[in-house]
């Protein structure tokens, strides 16, 4: 084997081994990630509330934060996306076929 | 520093007994008095025009009129001002204006109260008295409750966005710290409390009302109930007292107002069934109707024979 070959062989072994472990590590933070995100959906949901008829919290509470919530948003806009296939999603995130 | 609020229902004299006990406070005292009442008329018992900020009556009483839309306005604006810079980049499309609409939220109003309270309390510290005539009892109660239903508010908030920032911060050491161009936008997120411009926003607002509410509750506040003896100010005033108690407010003092000769028998039964409702000794002061005072040249409003401080 060359010495070409020998180098391309490695490096293609470090690049499975690295996408094994990060599948790995993705696997195992797969749920923090999705609670997480829940947790941001329920943040928003609560404080921004009132646009679906949700109870409000005291308005300005809601006026004071929402310079800094872009994100949340974004993560409430999106289960408004999605939320017509929650049950799909849960089980994929709990790993149920 | 004292701080004394002046409650009861629409009309019982409010305003009148304020500027009456801050008048006669005033003879050894620094006193401020605020109303913070949207229909003022602390101006026409003192027979002066008053404006938004403090204006020197006697040499140790100011009197103020709270501009609240004035107030509710500039606030907003400054919201306003910080979302626009916050999404700056809407500049360009010329979005921004859209924020504007804010500026109709309800609710905003008692909040501009609360506000100008804490503000009043926490800048006016060189008086001896902070006096302030309160509008009638459902809005009262309501800005009164603010600062516990917002604590309460703010305590939950804070507890989700710890939790939040707490799984971050998981997620952020299992994946690890990213490689130059690599782009990940969850790497991006604040994972660290004091890095989290929610959260310390969230603290800061609590520290606010914390130290409201320790005002509110603490030895130097006094919440004093202006009643007139008639079965309206009796059923207001006892929802007035069950609220008090229930936001753990110190009412200290009764005021009985408008007695005459007629209505005496009628002012004592008043006066016992909200002591009794009460539950605890609480001193009553009984003020009798000046009829005819408007007409006296000479005689002032604020003027009253019967002295008011001597229970505070």
């Amino acid at each position: 084997m060359g010495e070409e070959s020998k180098k391309s062989f490695l490096k293609t072994l470090r690049e499975i081994l690295e996408g094994f472990s990060e599948g790995r590590r993705e696997s195992v933070i797969a749920l923090t990630c999705k609670e997480a995100q829940e947790l941001e959906n329920i943040f928003s949901l609560l404080l921004l509330g009132a646009f679906v008829g949700f109870p409000a919290p005291p308005t300005f509470l809601a006026v004071e934060l929402l310079p800094f919530m872009e994100r949340e948003m974004r993560v409430l806009h999106y289960r408004a996306e999605t939320s017509g296939d929650m049950l799909a999603e849960l089980c994929g995130t709990l790993g149920i076929d | 520093m004292k701080v004394i609020f002046y409650t009861g229902k629409g009309g019982v004299g409010k305003s009148t007994m304020a500027a009456a006990t801050a008048f006669q406070l005033s003879k050894n005292n620094r006193v401020l008095i605020t109303s913070l009442d949207p229909a003022h008329n602390l101006g026409d018992i003192f027979g002066v025009t008053l404006k938004d900020k403090k204006t020197k009556f006697a040499d140790n009483l100011f009197l103020s009129e709270v501009d609240l839309q004035k107030r509710s306005r500039e606030y907003l604006e400054r919201e306003v001002d910080v979302l626009t810079r916050t999404y700056s980049y809407l500049h360009a499309l010329n979005l921004t204006n859209y924020f504007n609409v804010l500026k109709y939220s309800p609710g905003i109003e008692e909040y501009a109260l609360l506000t100008c309270i804490e503000e009043t309390i926490r800048n006016d510290n060189d008086f001896d008295y902070l006096i302030f005539d309160t509008p009638p009892t459902g809005l009262t109660l309501r800005f009164l409750a603010l600062p516990r239903v917002t604590i309460t508010w703010i305590e939950r908030l804070m507890q989700i966005r710890r939790q939040i920032l707490d799984k971050r911060h998981t997620i952020q050491k299992v994946r690890g710290t990213l490689k130059e161009g690599e782009i990940n936008p969850e790497i991006k997120l604040k994972y660290d409390e004091r890095d989290d411009d929610v959260l310390n926003r969230l603290k800061a607002l609590d520290e606010n009302y914390q130290s409201l509410n320790r005002v509110l509750q603490g030895e130097d506040c006094s919440v004093i109930l202006v009643f007139n003896p008639d079965l309206l100010a009796l059923r207001e005033s006892e929802r007035l007292i069950e609220g008090l108690r229930d936001l753990g407010l110190p009412l200290r003092l009764l005021i009985d107002n408008k007695v005459t000769k007629e209505n005496e028998d009628t002012a004592g039964e008043v006066e016992k069934m909200l002591v009794r409702y009460f539950g605890k000794d609480i001193p009553v002061k009984r003020v009798e109707l000046a009829a005819t005072i408007a007409c006296q040249l000479g005689r002032c409003l604020y003027e009253i024979p019967e002295d008011l401080v001597s229970a505070l």
